[in-house]
């Protein structure tokens, strides 16, 4: 019943959306869908059972995590998108359908023990998400929407190709081994090793692209530059997270079948090498959400690292999946926010947000902390994590590459953007409609939305409540031990130092 | 013949198209060329259960009526008619010319059938030419989709290159729920509906459907 409202809620006010006469009332039905789909994920804790071998969809440790953190950042932008809405050429009725779409989709996707399902999942998301981008119309939206859709359809092909080999994998056995993660990982040490290797290079590079691993991050930039901000905050917290999910599932059949080590040093090069990537891509930029996007490559590669260090750094990267998404959350909303009062991308034009609005700076200011992962911002934590169990594994290589580009990173952020925050205003610039009494509103609801989830952020980085801490250990030990395994999990209350 | 010869030949005709598809300059041509290799592909299911010597199952009825629907008939018609309305109807000046594509295509052909040797079946499938002929199918598609600048043959190289994934999907149809390949059907035709909004506006947009003029930001 649960896993139906998951996803019959967001189409059944995508719907409402489609249908609803009037503006404020279709604003009305993207709030009421983000919250009631919020109530209803909140309420699933804890899970009841563990997904059955035979079961399409269920609710495991690792796919409901995953679920509650899409569904946080959906609520959070439902209330940001009522300031941030203005009258557009787009449909409106249509985007919001789209936005409910998407949360379907994604909820889809986590709740999905099948990986052919969770194919489909993925693929209806980025189709649901390709209208989102072209919401602000002209050529450059439609060079950043084509780009996204292409490079996104070919990669889940690749993916599907990935899961396929899998499925041929599974051949090997006599019976019939139904593509289901608890099955799969049950037998695993009869799948065929070779086959189940092509299959996760080939889901890794196609998830990758999904979720914007270096090499194939070229249409995150366009894509986040130039859809609305409140989408690129959908994008880079929520459907990136979906994307991983996928690579997380084939690397769990990998670590069932003893091919942990291999998956993980693969995962590592993939990682190591978007957060190159990014450092490169920072500096010098002068485009403050494409220089945006580059930090999300980053933080993909920070996940995937993560993961491929062992059950130690595996807690680390979902510790930063949380952080990743209460982050470029309000960092996105942050950007839409100062796009609003200065009308423009170039970071050049855009000096003394704190003297303008102090508030915004200040927010600005810390949500750049936070992103550079600076303490007592919980993605400190989370890198700090993802260190130390590099040192634990003597891997010293990854640990030298992973501290030097990430301080790159960190030094080009914040030289690109505190003259942002701080310096003088620019002369002769009239204050925008968002800065008049009137719209005092949007301000409200804006910065609102930005500060929970920074408050968020701060808070679970300074204090963590049993209950997230369990979640998190569960979902980062099923990663390392799936299926049937997660049963005994499931029972055992006792929490990890 | 047996159903085995004919399995075989059709996997050679497979390639064939691919090849011509690489070598035609006449947009229209091309797509019909890929509604031609669909149209093969789609019997292929129904080849496997003919071959094990019982009556077609329902599971591959569907996805053959499925395919032939989808892939043979919509969206060839859907890409025909967007070629119909606009003024280009040729590939002009691709990175990579036609003949030496063909030339690409050939080698990659061979490379493929030589990766598919040190790629062993668990089991033995039904024809022994699927896997070369999927890895085949699949990397002239990628080659369609680098080497070529109109937006619609792009939309066509993914198509092609979804041909490859399909093929090595005949392989698993025991495994796969009929509710998974159905999803993949329709998934695959509401994202080429979705292409080809996004490639009208295109063409409103610029007048015309070259990507490479897409200019603006090369830095990534």
């Amino acid at each position: 019943m649960t896993l139906l409202l998951l996803v019959a809620v967001p189409l059944v006010f995508g719907i409402l959306c489609l249908s609803l006469p009037t503006s404020p009332l279709r604003m009305a039905a993207l709030v009421g869908g983000a919250w009631a789909h919020l109530a209803v994920t909140v309420r699933s804790w804890p899970a009841a059972e563990t997904p059955g071998p035979g079961d399409l969809f269920g609710l495991d440790p690792l796919g409901h995590l995953i679920l509650t953190f899409i569904s946080i950042l959906f609520a959070a932008t439902a209330i940001y998108f009522v300031g941030y809405h203005r009258k557009r050429l787009v449909s409106q009725r249509v985007f919001l359908a789209c936005v409910h779409g998407l949360l379907a989709a994604l909820s889809l996707l986590c709740i999905s023990q099948h990986l052919g399902l969770l194919w489909i999942a993925l693929e209806s998301a980025s189709l649901a998400a390709t209208p989102l981008i072209y919401f602000r119309l002209g050529p450059r939206a439609l060079e950043a929407t084509w780009k996204f859709l292409l490079m996104n359809s070919v990669g889940v092909a690749l993916a599907l190709l990935g899961i396929f080999c899998v499925a041929i994998a599974t051949t090997k056995h006599d019976g019939v081994i139904v593509l289901t993660i608890t099955d799969l990982a049950r037998y695993a040490t009869h799948l065929d090793p070779v086959w189940l290797r092509v299959g996760f290079l080939l889901g890794l590079v196609g998830f990758g692209t999904k979720m914007g691993l270096a090499p194939l991050h070229s249409w995150k930039p366009d894509a986040y530059g130039e859809s609305p901000p409140p989408v690129a905050a959908l994008m880079a917290g929520g459907m990136t997270l979906g994307a991983f999910t996928g690579i997380l599932r084939l690397f769990q059949i990998c670590a069932a079948a003893g091919l942990s080590t291999f998956a993980g040093s693969w995962l590592i090069v993939f990682g190591l090498f978007s957060i190159a990537t990014a450092a490169v891509f920072v500096v010098g930029n002068n485009d403050y959400r494409r220089l945006l996007a580059y930090t999300s490559v980053e933080h993909m590669g920070v996940l995937v690292v993560g993961v491929g260090l062992g059950t130690a750094g595996s807690y680390a990267s979902m510790l930063h999946a949380m952080h990743n998404m209460l982050n470029k959350g309000a960092l996105f909303f942050m950007a839409g926010f100062i796009w609003r009062m200065y009308e423009t991308n170039d970071i050049r034009q855009v000096r003394g947000t704190l003297i303008r609005s102090p508030l915004a700076g200040i927010l600005m200011l810390a949500a750049l902390c936070a992103t550079c992962g600076l303490p007592p911002f919980g993605m400190f934590f989370s890198e700090l994590g993802i260190v130390l169990a590099a040192a634990q594994n003597n891997r010293w290589w990854v640990l030298a590459l992973f501290v030097l580009t990430l301080a790159i990173v960190f030094v080009g952020v914040m030289t690109a953007m505190l003259p942002m925050v701080f310096g003088d205003p620019p002369e002769g610039i009239t204050a925008g409609t968002l800065e008049s009494p009137s719209h005092r509103w949007r301000r409200v609801t804006m910065l609102g939305a930005a500060t929970a989830l920074l408050a968020l952020g701060l808070g679970l980085g300074a204090y963590q409540p049993t209950v997230v801490r369990d979640a998190l250990v569960r979902a980062a030990d099923s990663l390392y031990h799936p299926g049937f395994e997660a049963v005994a999990f499931a029972t055992d209350t006792e929490v990890r130092p | 013949m047996n159903a085995q010869t004919v399995t075989d030949c059709v996997l050679v005709l497979v390639i064939l198209l691919n090849l011509g598809m690489l070598a035609v300059s006449r947009l229209a041509s091309g797509v019909r060329l890929f509604a031609m290799q669909s149209l093969l592909l789609a019997f292929l299911p129904l080849s496997a259960d003919v071959l094990e010597g019982e009556s077609p199952g329902v599971h591959a009825l569907v996805i053959a009526v499925g395919t032939i629907a989808i892939k043979g008939i919509v969206i060839p018609h859907i890409l025909l008619r967007i070629i119909r309305t606009g003024e280009v109807h040729r590939e002009v000046e691709p990175f990579i010319g036609f003949t030496a594509s063909v030339f690409v295509g050939a080698l990659l052909v061979i490379g493929s059938f030589g990766v598919a040797t040190r790629l062993p079946l668990p089991t033995s499938p039904i024809s022994t030419l699927i896997v070369p002929v999927a890895l085949s199918t699949l990397l002239l598609g990628l080659l369609t989709l680098v080497s070529r600048l109109k937006a619609i043959t792009q939309v066509l190289g993914f198509l092609v290159l979804e041909n490859g994934v399909f093929i090595l999907g005949l392989l698993l149809l025991k495994q796969t729920p009929l509710l998974v390949e159905m999803g993949i059907l329709l998934d695959l035709f509401v994202g080429v509906f979705i292409m080809a909004i996004v490639v009208y506006q295109i063409r409103r947009e610029f007048d015309h459907m070259d990507t490479h003029l897409l200019i603006s930001r090369k830095e990534s």
